[in-house]
């Protein structure tokens, strides 16, 4: 648990440095400020591997001087000299910097209230209880069948403070908890090793179900005995919550961002109003969602949090905008500053998130609207094709090439599920798919920023081993 | 037994995008990490960045009551093998260490990169390019008495290109980095680098998109470097070749082409993974893990090693301070073979030649997939038209099996890593010709 003497020492001294940063004539400054507790159970093995505790605080800064011209200045040194040094680099880092065009940082606001972000139990949790969680994730999984073994797996208890403060009059801070519960295991049988399965649970609370969590993947793994390979077709694909949550929200969500639409990187650039998917898909981007695990009251830069309609039936309506991206596009900022934006970014897996870098922009819970069918349904519809459960291997943003491993998926004839897949991937472009989604499901799925259902897309390219 | 690890950070880095300084930012992070191993046979791990004594005094009695609370729960013994505890001072030699430039040196580096890029031509639409440096001071001590020091400096840059025509986008990207100074920049212009990445990426507009299918493939170094980090690389870490997957308990036997030796080792002059010594205490030196195709050995931390009954191999690394060390890889070689490149490509018929490379992943299993940035086909032993990139997919042991040459000249390439937290690492690799599942969009 952190502390009232730790929140209010950070609090009061990154107050203390925007004003003598401010006493220096500066034009704006903005701190943004965490203070974090954690609790980490591992699982290796059908065993505790180990158990962490961590305590994490620091400050930003970005300092921006006249014409526009930013620096950023990091430190998680908790002295108040420490701290006012950070600042006074990120001034100095500004000064020798180039203009940035359009920068802005929002003004202040009142940031909706969300219920739900925090549970002092979270908090609360002790070793003990997290490795209790721990171990009943192994034993709902490995006692759904004899043949599964529990390889690794992730329990963690988060819980802490976030506050962004400038000179514009933001000056805000939210308490937030999260609960993850990650399991992965195969299956023996034979010397038939299976491919791992995993499932994941993303709450805000401390009372997590780890049996719903075990025996998921417990199931997964018995359905992956007995693969087959198949020959190269073309045919209709249903992707399961887990394989949209990544490789397809990764292409949406890079296209839908207002930095690379400015830059020209989005395929979608200059297409607001334009059909861009098929009428059934229709994505939202809502930060208000109570208990919603990326739900906030206020951006990584302090704009206030919103929900916006970003595709309508198919129609591209709005992007995912900073207070810098909208006011390059001279439009309203969506709040969708980030400080912890997911992808694949080596620069930024080396810097860290939070206080430690500058926000992206990235969704708050990018939420694809669920149909009415169940993921049966979908399938009940194909004459051939594959159910993708989960997939490897990185898409390619800007062109929106996915080409990857099916690492748990199902070949579907007559209406059925016949027997999963042995080696084989998938490929395409993932534009050109968006436009051939005939269905999606009612079976939306919370995962770290997206809430996503199964999706149904026409005329696949299926490459056997 | 306790490790304690303090570690002083300061990250660098600076983006220029279009030909603006979009980025200059100095992250300054200090903490520390003790891990407690108690009864035999469990590992407790608290870390904190506040400095004071009574703070670690608190970390240590966390470690400890962490490492007690699962101990009755464990169920194998570990007897760790006894390191006689040495006081070591060791510095990374840096020519030009990067805290003595000015600002405007630093951004000179990437901007030079854009200025290479822009050279390409209109159709080069967005350019990225960031510098960064990382510097460490890293302190370890253990109740067996180690007082190790190390001292390291990191430089890399990295490349982003897109290039757009009619509504196409093709993205390239290209990176350096090494253990040293801004010395890099001596051997490797970023002027040249830049264009290079952003001529690649304008012409690809032409090409096609690769077909998808098994290929006979001869593989660039600069993807090779993936697909030895990747594919075979992983499943030679000792915690998830215990976790069933891959090699498992094949020691001595032949599990790979003969052609096929690889070496794991934290030595490598400018390797990305250069660490003498690892977070545990262990001294990093080569180890052999496979020979002529045979498995010698598997990458260790000191639990892994006592576990399977062998010495520790010195690949317990930690991202930093405030997390647990865990089994990575450090520099990983390839040891090059016979073959010059226009001997790979001459015996093969029909296939295609792969390069550069956009990242991948591995599965506890031995499967793997990884993407190439280009490709040509391959035909009647001669290189013939250009295409663009798809990711490739197969299983590490089967694909390693199909291996029929080994290039001559070996690169070191950097390399990055994801396993339950960041890495940066060092690859050596030549150019190999192998068969592969290729998931191209093309005809």
């Amino acid at each position: 648990m952190i502390s009232n003497t730790d929140r209010f020492f950070l609090t009061d001294a990154v107050h203390k440095s925007v004003k003598a940063l401010e006493k220096k004539g500066i034009s704006q400054v903005e701190a943004f400020y965490t203070n974090s507790h954690a609790t980490e159970v591992s699982i290796r093995n059908s065993e505790i591997l180990t158990q962490n505790q961590v305590y994490d605080a620091g400050v930003g800064f970005r300092v921006v001087v006249t014409g526009g011209k930013v620096g950023f200045a990091s430190t998680n040194v908790l002295n108040e000299k420490a701290i006012l040094e950070a600042g006074e680099k990120a001034f100095a880092i500004a000064k020798v910097s180039s203009e940035v065009p359009n920068f802005a940082l929002p003004k202040g606001g009142q940031p909706p209230e969300i219920r739900g972000l925090f549970d002092s139990r979270v908090a609360e949790i002790t070793a003990e209880e997290a490795i209790d969680v721990a171990e009943r994730a192994m034993k709902a999984a490995e006692g759904f069948d004899k043949r599964v073994i529990a390889k690794d797996g992730l329990i963690l208890f988060q819980s802490g403070w976030r506050g962004v403060v400038n000179t514009l009059g933001v000056d805000f801070e939210e308490p937030e908890t999260r609960a993850v519960i990650y399991l992965s295991a195969s299956g023996k049988q034979n010397g038939e090793v299976t491919g791992s399965c995993s499932d994941f649970l993303f709450s805000r609370e401390a009372d997590v179900k780890p049996e719903i969590v075990g025996e998921s993947v417990g199931k997964k793994v018995v359905e992956l005995f007995k693969p087959q390979p198949i020959k190269s077709f073309q045919g209709t694909v249903v992707f399961s919550p887990q394989a949209v949550s990544y490789q397809l929200a990764h292409v949406l969500i890079d296209a839908l961002k207002g930095d690379t639409v400015i830059s020209g990187r989005s395929a979608w650039t200059g297409k607001l109003g334009e059909m861009v998917a098929s009428e059934k898909l229709t994505v939202t981007d809502n930060a208000l969602l109570e208990k919603g695990f990326a739900s906030r009251g206020f951006d990584d830069e302090g704009c206030s949090s919103q929900k916006t309609i970003l595709i309508k039936k198919g129609i591209l309506e709005s992007n995912l905008h900073n207070a810098t991206s909208a006011k390059a596009l001279a439009t309203k900022n969506t709040g969708n500053a980030s400080r912890s934006s997911g992808g694949f970014n080596i620069v930024r897996m080396i810097i860290g998130n939070g206080y430690r870098a500058k926000p992206d922009i990235y969704p708050s819970n990018l939420v694809i609207q669920s149909g009415n069918n169940t993921k049966e349904d979908l399938i009940s519809k194909i004459s051939k094709g594959v159910l993708v459960e989960s997939m490897a291997g990185f898409p390619q943003a800007g062109s929106g090439i996915i080409s990857a491993q099916l690492s748990r998926a199902f070949y579907i004839k007559n209406e059925e599920i016949q027997f999963p897949i042995k080696g084989g991937m998938v490929s395409g472009v993932a534009f050109a798919w968006f436009k051939r989604i005939s269905g999606v499901g009612s079976d939306a799925k919370q995962f770290q920023n997206a809430i996503v259902p199964s999706v149904m897309i026409e005329e696949l390219k299926i490459v056997g081993p | 037994m306790v490790q304690l690890r303090g570690q002083n950070r300061v990250i660098t880095t600076c983006t220029v995008k279009n030909g603006v300084v979009e980025d200059f930012s100095s992250i300054s992070l200090s903490g520390i990490g003790v891990r407690t191993f108690i009864d035999g046979k469990s590992w407790g791990f608290s870390s904190t960045n506040k400095l004071d004594f009574k703070s670690t005094e608190q970390a240590l009695d966390n470690s400890f009551k962490l490492a007690k609370a699962s101990s009755q729960l464990k169920k194998q013994r570990i007897v760790l093998e006894q390191v006689k505890g040495k006081t070591i001072d060791l510095f990374s030699p840096v020519k030009k260490p990067p805290h003595s430039f000015c600002t405007e040196d630093i951004v000179n580096i990437p901007l030079e990169a854009y200025k290479g890029a822009k050279e390409a031509g209109s159709r080069v639409a967005d350019i990225k390019a960031t510098y960064v440096s990382i510097e460490d001071k890293k302190h370890f001590l253990d109740t067996e008495g180690a007082r190790i020091h190390q001292t390291t400096t990191r430089v890399l840059l990295f490349i982003n290109i897109i290039a757009k025509s009619n509504g196409l986008l093709c993205p390239i990207s290209e990176n350096v980095g090494h253990t040293g100074g801004l010395e890099l920049f001596d051997k490797v212009s970023p002027y040249s680098l830049g264009k290079k990445a952003a001529e690649n990426a304008s012409r690809l507009l032409n090409a096609k998109a690769p077909p998808s299918g098994r290929f006979n493939v001869v593989i660039h170094p600069t993807l090779c470097a993936t697909l030895l980090h990747e594919a075979i690389g992983h499943p030679l870490e000792a915690d998830l070749a215990m976790a069933g997957g891959g090699f498992g308990d094949h020691i001595d036997e032949l599990v790979s082409s003969k052609l096929v030796t690889i070496y794991d080792d934290g030595t490598t002059p400018y390797g990305l993974g250069y660490f003498p010594y690892d977070d545990e205490g262990v001294e990093c030196n080569r180890t052999i893990l496979i020979e002529n195709g045979l498995l010698r050995s598997f990458m260790h931390d000191k639990t892994s090693a006592a576990l399977s009954n062998v010495s520790p191999t010195g690949n317990a690394h930690a991202w930093d301070y405030s997390v647990e060390p865990l089994i990575r890889q450090t520099n990983i070689g390839l040891q090059a073979g016979d073959y010059s490149m226009e001997e790979l490509v001459e015996d093969v018929k029909e296939g295609l030649f792969l390069e550069g490379t956009f990242g991948g992943q591995a599965n506890i299993n031995a499967d793997f997939t990884f993407g190439f940035q280009r490709s040509k086909w391959i035909r009647r032993g001669s290189l013939a038209e250009e295409m663009r990139g798809a990711n490739v997919a197969g299983n590490a042991i089967k694909v390693f099996k199909t291996i029929d040459a080994v290039g001559k000249m070996s690169v070191l390439r950097p390399g990055a890593c994801g396993k339950y937290q960041s890495a940066i690492q060092g690859r050596i690799v030549p150019a190999v010709r192998c068969k592969i599942l290729v998931g191209g969009t093309g005809d």
